[in-house]
C-alpha cells in the first residue's frame, strides 16, 4: 500500500476526530509525527492498526491516545511493538473496558522507555493482558503506577507481584484497589523487597492441600514477616502452628514453590514422627544442633520410606560440600546431606562417623535416647576438634529445615542462648495476633463494659417456659420423658450499626452473593410440560394428543413446553450455638467465635432475603436440663430488619450446649411451617455439653436421636462445625454427609451463605 | 472381560434382543390384567417384552467381595426386599449388581437416571404406527412383567415426581400401575428393584424423599480396604500388585482432600484407568495425571497439591 491508499484513510480519521474540537488543529501534527516514526514499508500495517482501534468501539479518546503514544513507541522499539500495542489495547479493552485500554496507551511510552527492548515490551503487554483477564478492574489502577512498579520489579516481577496481589485480595475489590494503587503497605513492602521472591500467601492454599493429601495433616499456617533486618529465615513450628517465612529471600519461581513444599513436608514429618519434644537437659548448644540434625534425618528417612519422592524434593536443597574452611555449621550441614543421600561420599572422618553411628539402626528403630546418645558423642568429638561454633549466629542448613524450636523442650531456661530464638518465636506469634486484632478490631467494637452490661441484661430478663422435651438416654436405651425445659427469650437489643457494618466490611462477599443469588434465581429454569401455550412442542403431549384422537377422544390441547423459573418452596431455621465457648477469641484473628457466627448469619440472612426464602434465626445455650435457653433473633414472617439485626447484635455468649433439646425445639417450630422442604441449619463450635452431664457420649447420642426425629418429620438437618477436631462426634450426630467442617473458622462468614446456596441448588 | 448389561439411556427401547438359548428360570404367573380383568395375553408386544434373554449376564463378571454384601443381597433378594446401594462414585456398585444378577440368574435392566427423565421413560408410553397406536413398555415395566432385576442408577438425579412411580412397587403391594393404560401390573415374583445412591451428593432439594428412602434396605459401599482395592486394580488393569498398591496409596492421599478442596477423591474406577495406562507403558506420574488428577479437579491449587503428592509417592 502506498501514500495513495493512506490519504483517504487519513481523511476519514480526521473526519472522525473533528468531533473533538480540541484536537482538530493538532491532528495534522500528530499524523505527520506518526508518518515520520513509521517507515514507509510498515505504513500499511500501521494504518491497519489505527483502523482497528477506531473500529473497536473503544471511543475516540482511545484512538487519539494511540495516535499520540504509538509513534514514540515505534521510534524507540520499532513498528512491531507499536502495532502489538494496538492489538493488546483492543483485547484489554474488550475484557476490562475502554478505560483500561486508555490507561495502557498512556503507560506505553513510559514502559517502552523503561524496558528498552521490543521483547520486554511485548512481555509487558502480555502480562498486562493476563492480569486484565484475571482481574479486569486491576489494569486501570496498576497502569497508573507503571514507572514505580516496572522500575522496581521488571516485567517478570510485575506479573508475580500482581498475581500475588490479586490472590491476596481474594474477592475484595476494595482491597485489590488499595493494593494496586500502592496504598496497601504490603504492596509497597513487596515492591521494596523485589518480588522475584515468591510470597508464601500465593501458595498457602496448595500447601495446605498438599499436607492434607500426604498425611491428613491440617496445621495452621502463618506467614511470618519481619523488618528487612530480621526477616525470619527458617520455618518454625509449635504444636500444630507453623510459621513460614513470608518469602525466602532471593528464591523465586518454581524453586520457591519447591522450597515451601520441602519446608512444610519436613515439618509434617516432624509432626508425624517426632513423638515428644527432647528435654534440653544438660546438652550444650553444639550438641543441640547436632541432635536436631540427627532427628531431622531420622524423620526424613521415615517419611521417605512412605513417600520416596520426597528424597529428591529435599535433596535438591542440600548443597554442603567438602570445600573451604572446616566449621561446625559446615560439618553439620555435610552430615545432614550424608544422612539423606547414601550415594554422597563426604570423606570427612567426623561426617563418616556420624553416618555409621546413625546406620547402626534402621531409622525406625532409633528413639529419642539413641539419637541423643549419638548426638552427644558427635558433639564431644567436634568439641575436641576445636572447630568454631557460635550458637547465636547458627542458622540451620539447608534452607528448608525448620529452626528446631518445635522439637525441643526448653523448660524455663530463659537465660540460655537457645531461648533467644524461642523468644523470637513468641514475638512473631504476638505480632501475628496483634496484626489480626488490628484488622478485625472493627468487628469487635463493643467495649468490655458494654458486654458486661448486656450480660447483666440477659440475667435479668426472664425467659418464658414454652416446652418440655424428652431426652434420649443411650445408656438405658430409653427416652426420659419431659426431661428438659426450653425457655424462650427475646435477645437483648444490641447496637443498631453492627450488622450494617458487617455488610460494609464484607462488601466483596455481599457483591458476590448478590451475583450468585441472581444466578440462582434465573439459572433455575424448569421445563414445564403440557402447557396450553409455549415456545416449543411437547413431543410426548403431541403423541398423546394424536393417540387420543385415534381413540376417538377429544385431544388434549396442552401440547407445549414453556421454560419457567422454579418456585423455591423451602423454609430454613438457622440455629446458632452461643454457649460460653463461643466467647473464645480466634487465634490470630482477634474476633470471637460468636462474632464470626454473627457475621456469617448477617451474610446468610442477606442471601436468604435475596432469594425470598422464608427463614428464622434462633440461638441457644443451656444451663442444665431445666434451663435450655432459646433466643428468637428473627421470626419467619418478619423481615431481617433493624430490630432483628439489633437482636443479632445483642447476642452474648454464655452457659453450655444442650444441642439435642434445641434441635427438637427448632424442629417443632419448623414442623408447623407449610413448606415442601424444611431445613434446619445448625452452627456449633464444639461437642455438646452441659453442667449436669458428665458422660460425653450422652448428649451426642441424644442429639443424634433428635436429628433422626426431625428426619422422620421430613426436616433436613445440616450442621456447620467450627471445631476442627469435631469430625467424629459431628458425623455421629448429623450423619457424615450432613456436616460441613470448617477447617478455617475465619472463613465462616463467607462459607455459610455459599453453603446454603449449594445445599439448596 | 466382557460383561453384558444394557442401559437405557435414550427414549427408544432396544427391541433387538440378541437371540440366546433360553436361560433356566422360574416363570411366575406374570399375567397381565387391566382394571376390568381382561387379560392381554395375546399381544405381540407383550410376548416380546417377556423375552429378556438379551439381558441375561452369561459370563461371570469379576467381582471381589469386600464384606458380606453378597450374602446380604442374597437374603434381601430372597425376601424380595428392594435394595439401595449407597456409596461414592466408581466404588463397584454397578459391578456388584451385574455380579448378583449373574449369580441369581436374573436378567438385569439398568436405567441411568437423569434430570429430564419422566415417569413414562420408566413405565412406557403409547406410540403411533401405521395402524394406530401401540403401547411400548418402559424398562421398569419390562422388568416388572418378566421378573428381572431393575437397577435405577443414580436415582437422585431423577425428579421426585418420577421417583414416586416406584412407591407402589416397593411396599407390600408390589404392583406397578400403568395409569395411561388403566392397568395394574402385579410384579413378577422374581422381580427385584435396586437403586444406587451417592450420599456425597449435597443438595437438600435433590435428595431422596424420606418416604422413598425408607422403602429400601441398604448396603453401604465404600472404597475397599487398601489390599483388596489393590487386588481389584491389579486384576482389572492387568498390572502387578506393587504397581497397583502404589496407585491405591495415591488414591488414599487424594481421598484425604475430600472436604478440603475436593468433592470426591479418586475412585477405584479412576485407579483402574490409571492402571490401564500403566499397562500400556505410560509412566506412573503421567498416568496419574491423566486419570486421576486432571479429571477430578479444576482448582489449580488442589491440582498442584495432588500432582505434588503423586510426585512424593513415586520412587525417586
Ligand atoms: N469389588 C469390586 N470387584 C471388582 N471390581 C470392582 C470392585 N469395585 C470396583 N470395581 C471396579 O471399579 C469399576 C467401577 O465400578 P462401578 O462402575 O461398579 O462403580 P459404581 O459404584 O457403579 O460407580 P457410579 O456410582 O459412578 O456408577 C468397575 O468397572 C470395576 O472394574
Ligand atoms: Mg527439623
Amino acid at each position: 500500500m502506498s501514500e495513495h491508499a493512506a490519504a483517504p484513510f487519513r481523511d476519514s480519521l480526521a473526519g472522525l476526530l473533528t468531533e473533538q474540537p480540541a484536537l482538530g488543529a493538532s491532528f495534522d501534527l500528530l499524523w505527520r509525527q506518526a508518518e515520520r516514526a513509521v517507515p514507509a514499508g510498515a505504513r500499511a500495517s500501521w494504518i491497519g492498526a489505527c483502523r482497528d482501534i477506531a473500529q473497536a468501539g473503544l471511543g475516540t479518546a482511545c484512538l487519539i491516545a494511540y495516535l499520540r503514544q504509538a509513534p514514540g513507541c515505534a521510534s524507540l522499539l520499532g513498528v512491531g511493538p507499536a502495532i502489538a500495542l494496538a492489538n493488546a489495547a483492543i483485547r484489554i479493552g474488550a475484557v476490562a473496558g475502554s478505560g483500561a485500554a486508555l490507561a495502557l496507551m498512556a503507560a506505553s511510552a513510559k514502559a517502552a522507555r523503561l524496558l528498552g527492548s521490543a521483547e520486554a515490551f511485548l512481555d509487558w503487554l502480555g502480562a498486562i493482558e493476563r492480569i486484565a483477564t484475571l482481574a479486569p478492574d486491576v489494569p486501570t489502577v496498576l497502569l497508573d503506577h507503571t514507572e514505580t512498579v516496572l522500575g522496581h520489579l521488571g516485567v517478570r516481577g510485575l506479573e508475580t507481584w500482581a498475581t500475588s496481589g490479586i490472590r491476596a485480595a481474594g474477592a475484595d475489590a476494595e482491597k485489590r484497589r488499595r493494593f494496586f494503587a500502592l496504598i496497601d503497605p504490603s504492596a509497597r513492602s513487596w515492591l521494596g523487597r523485589g518480588v522475584e521472591d515468591l510470597h508464601f500467601n500465593a501458595v498457602e492454599r496448595r500447601m495446605q492441600a498438599y499436607l492434607a493429601a500426604l498425611w491428613d495433616c491440617h496445621p495452621t499456617l502463618r506467614a511470618a514477616s519481619g523488618s528487612a533486618l530480621d526477616l525470619p529465615r527458617r520455618t518454625s513450628f509449635d504444636g500444630a502452628l507453623i510459621f513460614v517465612p513470608e518469602t525466602y529471600r532471593g528464591v523465586g519461581g518454581e524453586r520457591a514453590v519447591a522450597l515451601f513444599r520441602a519446608a512444610l513436608a519436613h515439618i509434617a514429618a516432624h509432626m508425624r514422627f517426632t513423638r515428644a519434644r527432647f528435654p534440653l537437659g544438660t546438652l550444650k548448644p553444639l550438641q543441640v544442633a547436632i541432635v536436631s540434625a540427627l532427628e531431622d534425618a531420622r524423620v526424613e528417612r521415615l517419611a521417605i520410606a512412605e513417600f520416596p519422592g520426597l528424597r529428591p524434593l529435599w535433596l535438591q536443597f542440600h548443597s554442603a560440600a567438602p570445600l573451604g574452611a572446616v566449621t561446625a555449621p559446615g560439618l553439620i550441614a555435610r552430615l545432614s546431606r550424608a544422612l539423606l543421600d547414601e550415594t554422597c561420599h563426604d570423606g570427612h572422618v567426623w561426617v563418616e562417623k556420624g553416618r555409621s553411628l546413625f546406620a547402626e539402626r534402621a531409622p525406625g528403630d532409633h528413639d529419642a535416647a539413641s539419637i541423643r546418645r549419638i548426638g552427644s558423642l558427635l558433639g564431644n568429638d567436634l568439641g575436641q576438634m576445636r572447630v568454631q561454633f557460635n550458637p547465636r549466629a547458627y542458622v540451620v542448613e539447608p534452607l528448608y529445615r525448620d529452626d528446631n524450636r518445635g522439637i525441643w523442650d526448653f523448660g524455663d531456661a530463659s537465660g540460655s542462648p537457645e531461648s533467644a530464638p524461642m523468644q523470637e518465636a513468641v514475638r512473631i506469634e504476638a505480632e501475628e495476633r496483634g496484626d489480626g486484632h488490628a484488622e478485625t478490631s472493627t468487628a469487635e467494637p463493643e467495649p468490655e463494659a458494654g458486654r458486661a452490661r448486656a450480660l447483666a441484661a440477659v440475667e435479668q430478663e426472664a425467659g418464658v417456659e414454652v416446652a418440655r422435651y424428652p431426652e434420649w438416654d443411650y445408656f438405658i436405651s430409653r427416652e426420659r420423658p419431659d426431661w428438659a425445659t426450653v425457655l424462650e427469650y427475646e435477645p437483648p437489643l444490641g447496637r443498631a450499626d453492627l450488622v450494617p457494618q458487617i455488610y460494609v466490611r464484607h462488601r466483596g462477599v455481599v457483591d458476590r452473593l448478590s451475583a450468585l443469588i441472581r444466578a440462582a434465581k434465573v439459572s433455575r429454569p424448569e421445563r414445564l410440560r403440557r402447557q396450553p401455550e409455549g415456545d416449543r412442542l411437547d413431543l410426548e403431549a403431541c403423541i398423546a394428543a394424536a393417540v387420543g384422537r385415534r381413540h376417538g377422544e377429544a385431544p388434549d390441547p396442552r401440547v407445549y413446553i414453556t421454560i419457567a423459573r422454579r418456585g423455591r418452596d423451602l423454609t430454613t431455621l438457622l440455629l446458632l450455638d452461643i454457649s460460653q465457648s463461643t466467647a473464645d477469641r480466634m487465634h490470630g484473628v482477634g474476633a470471637t467465635v460468636l462474632d464470626l457466627e454473627r457475621e456469617a448469619t448477617a451474610l446468610l440472612a442477606h442471601a436468604m432475603e435475596g432469594l425470598g426464602d422464608p427463614f428464622a434465626i434462633r440461638a441457644f445455650c443451656s444451663n442444665g436440663r431445666d434451663e435450655v435457653r432459646y433466643y428468637r433473633v428473627k421470626d419467619f414472617d418478619l423481615p431481617f430488619g433493624s430490630r432483628a439485626q439489633r437482636h443479632l447484635a445483642g447476642l452474648v455468649p454464655g452457659f453450655s450446649t444442650r444441642l439435642g433439646i434445641a434441635i427438637r425445639h427448632a424442629g417443632h417450630e419448623l414442623a408447623a411451617r407449610r413448606s415442601h422442604r424444611k431445613l434446619l441449619l445448625v452452627v456449633t463450635d464444639g461437642e455438646p455439653s452441659d453442667i449436669d452431664i458428665a458422660d460425653r457420649r450422652y448428649l451426642v447420642e441424644d442429639a443424634r436421636k433428635a436429628v433422626l426425629g426431625l428426619a422422620h418429620a421430613g426436616i433436613d438437618t445440616f450442621c456447620v462445625g467450627l471445631d476442627a477436631g469435631g469430625d467424629s462426634y459431628l458425623a455421629r450426630m448429623f450423619g457424615r454427609r450432613n456436616v460441613l467442617q470448617m477447617d478455617r473458622i475465619e472463613r465462616l462468614p463467607e462459607r455459610l451463605p455459599t453453603l446454603y446456596l449449594k445445599l439448596t441448588a | 472381560m466382557n460383561v453384558r448389561s444394557r442401559a437405557f439411556r435414550t427414549r427408544r427401547l432396544p427391541l433387538t434382543a440378541e437371540p440366546r438359548p433360553p436361560a433356566p428360570r422360574t416363570r411366575g404367573a406374570g399375567g397381565l390384567f387391566d382394571l376390568t380383568g381382561h387379560t392381554h395375553a395375546g399381544r405381540a408386544q407383550d410376548s416380546l417384552a417377556m423375552d429378556l434373554s438379551g439381558y441375561l449376564i452369561e459370563q461371570e463378571p469379576y467381582y471381589r467381595p469386600v464384606g458380606d454384601e453378597i450374602a446380604l443381597f442374597e437374603a434381601a433378594y430372597a425376601a424380595r426386599m428392594p435394595m439401595m446401594l449407597k456409596g461414592p462414585t466408581g466404588c463397584g456398585k454397578t459391578r456388584f449388581v451385574e455380579y448378583m444378577a449373574w449369580r441369581l440368574r436374573r436378567p438385569l435392566i439398568t436405567v441411568a437416571c437423569h434430570e429430564d427423565m419422566t415417569a413414562s421413560d420408566l413405565v412406557g408410553r403409547f406410540l403411533l404406527d401405521a395402524n394406530g397406536t401401540v403401547w411400548h413398555d418402559g424398562p421398569l415395566t419390562l422388568a416388572v412383567r418378566a421378573g428381572a432385576i431393575c437397577y435405577l442408577d443414580e436415582i437422585v438425579e431423577a425428579r421426585q415426581d418420577t421417583t414416586v412411580v416406584i412407591h407402589p412397587l416397593t411396599d407390600d403391594r408390589r404392583v406397578l400401575p400403568l395409569e395411561k393404560r388403566g392397568e395394574i401390573i402385579p410384579a413378577h415374583p422374581d422381580f427385584e428393584l435396586v437403586i444406587s445412591y451417592n450420599p456425597g451428593y449435597q443438595s437438600v432439594l435433590k435428595d431422596l424423599k424420606e418416604s422413598t428412602k425408607q422403602r429400601f434396605g441398604a448396603i453401604e459401599f465404600t472404597y475397599p480396604a487398601a489390599s483388596v482395592e489393590a487386588e481389584i486394580v491389579a486384576h482389572e488393569a492387568g498390572i502387578d500388585r506393587t504397581e497397583a498398591e502404589r496407585l491405591v496409596a495415591i488414591a488414599e492421599r487424594s481421598r484425604r482432600l475430600r472436604g478440603h478442596g475436593l468433592d470426591e477423591g479418586a475412585s477405584t474406577r479412576t485407579l483402574i484407568y490409571a492402571g490401564r495406562l500403566i499397562a500400556r507403558g505410560v509412566g506412573l506420574e503421567a498416568a496419574c495425571q491423566v486419570a486421576l488428577v486432571l479429571p477430578i479437579t479444576d482448582d489449580p491449587d488442589i491440582r498442584d497439591a495432588l500432582t505434588a503428592a503423586v510426585a512424593a509417592s513415586v520412587p525417586g
